[in-house]
């Protein structure tokens, strides 16, 4: 069989999908065998002049992790799209806009003046914020426009496969691996991991129990044997996709919902917002009003992995 | 909770209700939806862009 | 005046773009360093649990 055309891109991220290719530890090498690698700008020195040159189609699979949030990497995704014939979402933030789409609880304008004029480490008194297109004595500076909405890859272009995760974990990278090496990948649209929830795969007892009260995680140390959320412990693992081996409850840790909603799940967080209240104990109005009160961040929490992805996506900008 | 969620997001709690009905009380559902379609309309149109890049 | 573009900066995480000016000698007559990402943690990070930061900061490097 002749060699796989490989490519690797990062968009909005953080860089570990990358390193998590490379935690495959020597089975790198047998990536190595079945593919070449064309583009992979954290370890490799290809330049964006050189994909541009390539021909359509002749990547024969694009990795691409990170959330689109701006011109440049909307520009990137296209060519991607264009020059390879399999494009995989890889990992939490390609999949769902991940961490870096919290920023859809903020706009475009807030971050620029968090980050350019009011951080304590920055001295900018005449406000200089970036510009796409600067005049400097010996020419002109072109940046990327940033943009007011996180999106993910498949908000931009068409996508064949999903992989999730926060990172990808092991097992799922040398899943799509083998299907790779053997031919055998599943239909398109097939998101690489569990179709049921991460309670299906977790191991702690659930006793059906009812919760009085909603613990923030550094309030209690859980019994490492029962259910997180029935310790009243916000566990996302009832509306969270599984496949990741429930690494994080495993080291008594509640799951963030970093594979992002189950299948059949349309949105993540009015599921978990449906499962709270259902074993929330509540005797009248009360109860519910502390019940909302120890809830201390619920967008930031149930769509913590999940906003481009959610049913309203970003905060709507209140009309002045 | 959701209330607080949908603050959160910004969106107007006006722009969200929760009522008891009975079957049997037809003309008091009848005169929660046309309140609430009123209170929504009034409202107007949210200012939401949710593909789009600029906010 | 001549300009040569690295774009991006590779094996390093993060994005970077590298505006090199000469002049007509060839000499470098000035360069540029962009960073042509943000991600916005300053303020998203805001109003997040102080409990929840130790899982959302990870996220800024990953290397």
């Amino acid at each position: 069989m002749a060699k796989l055309k490989l490519a690797l891109y990062w968009a909005a991220a953080c860089g570990g999908c990358d390193v998590a290719v490379l935690d495959i530890n020597e089975k790198i090498l047998d990536v190595a065998k079945l593919a070449d690698i064309v583009f992979w700008p954290i370890a490799l020195d290809f330049k964006y002049h050189h994909v541009e040159a390539m021909p359509d189609k002749s990547v024969d699979v694009c990795l691409f992790n990170g959330a689109i949030r701006s011109s440049e990497q909307e520009h990137i995704a296209k060519m991607l799209r264009s020059k390879s014939k399999v494009l995989v979402s890889f990992g939490s933030c390609a999949c769902f806009g991940g961490i870096p789409a919290l920023a859809n609880l903020t706009t475009r304008a807030e971050i620029m003046e968090r980050a350019y004029i009011e951080a304590p480490s920055n001295e900018n008194p005449n406000k200089t914020l970036p510009q796409t297109k600067v005049s400097v004595p010996e020419g002109e500076l072109t940046l990327p426009e940033l943009y007011d909405n996180v999106l993910t890859l498949a908000q931009v272009v068409p996508v064949e496969y999903f992989v999730p995760g926060c990172p990808p974990t092991v097992d799922l990278i040398l899943k799509v691996v083998n299907a790779l090496a053997t031919n055998s990948l599943p239909p398109v649209g097939a998101t690489i991991a569990s179709d049921k929830t991460l309670c299906d795969e977790c191991d702690r007892k659930k006793e059906k129990k009812m919760i009085s009260r909603i613990y923030r995680t550094h309030e209690i140390i859980p019994d490492p044997e029962r259910c997180l959320l029935e310790q009243g412990l916000l566990c996302m693992g009832s509306a969270t996709r599984g496949g990741c081996g429930a690494l994080c409850v495993k080291v008594n840790i509640p799951c963030r919902g970093c594979f992002g909603p189950p299948a059949g799940v349309f949105d993540q967080g009015a599921k978990l917002v449906s499962s709270i209240a259902s074993i929330y104990q509540t005797n009248g109005k009360q109860d519910i009003e502390k019940m909302v009160n120890e809830l201390v961040d619920p967008a930031g929490t149930f769509y913590r992995f999940g906003m481009s992805v959610s049913m309203l996506k970003r905060r709507i900008p209140q009309k002045t | 909770m959701l209330k607080k969620m949908l603050e959160q997001f910004g969106i107007d709690e006006k722009r969200l209700m929760l009522e008891w009905v009975s079957a049997s009380e037809g003309d008091r559902f009848a005169s929660i939806v046309n309140n609430m379609t009123e209170q929504v309309r009034a409202l107007g149109p949210l200012n939401w862009n949710q593909g789009g890049k600029h906010g | 005046m001549k300009k040569i573009t690295i774009d991006p900066i590779t094996r390093l995480e993060g994005h970077g773009k590298i505006d090199i000016f000469l002049d007509d000698a060839g000499d470098v007559a000035n360069a540029y360093l962009q960073i042509p990402e943000l991600r916005g943690f300053e303020k998203f990070c805001e109003g997040r649990p102080v409990e929840e930061l130790p899982r959302i900061v990870p996220r800024i490097c990953g290397v």
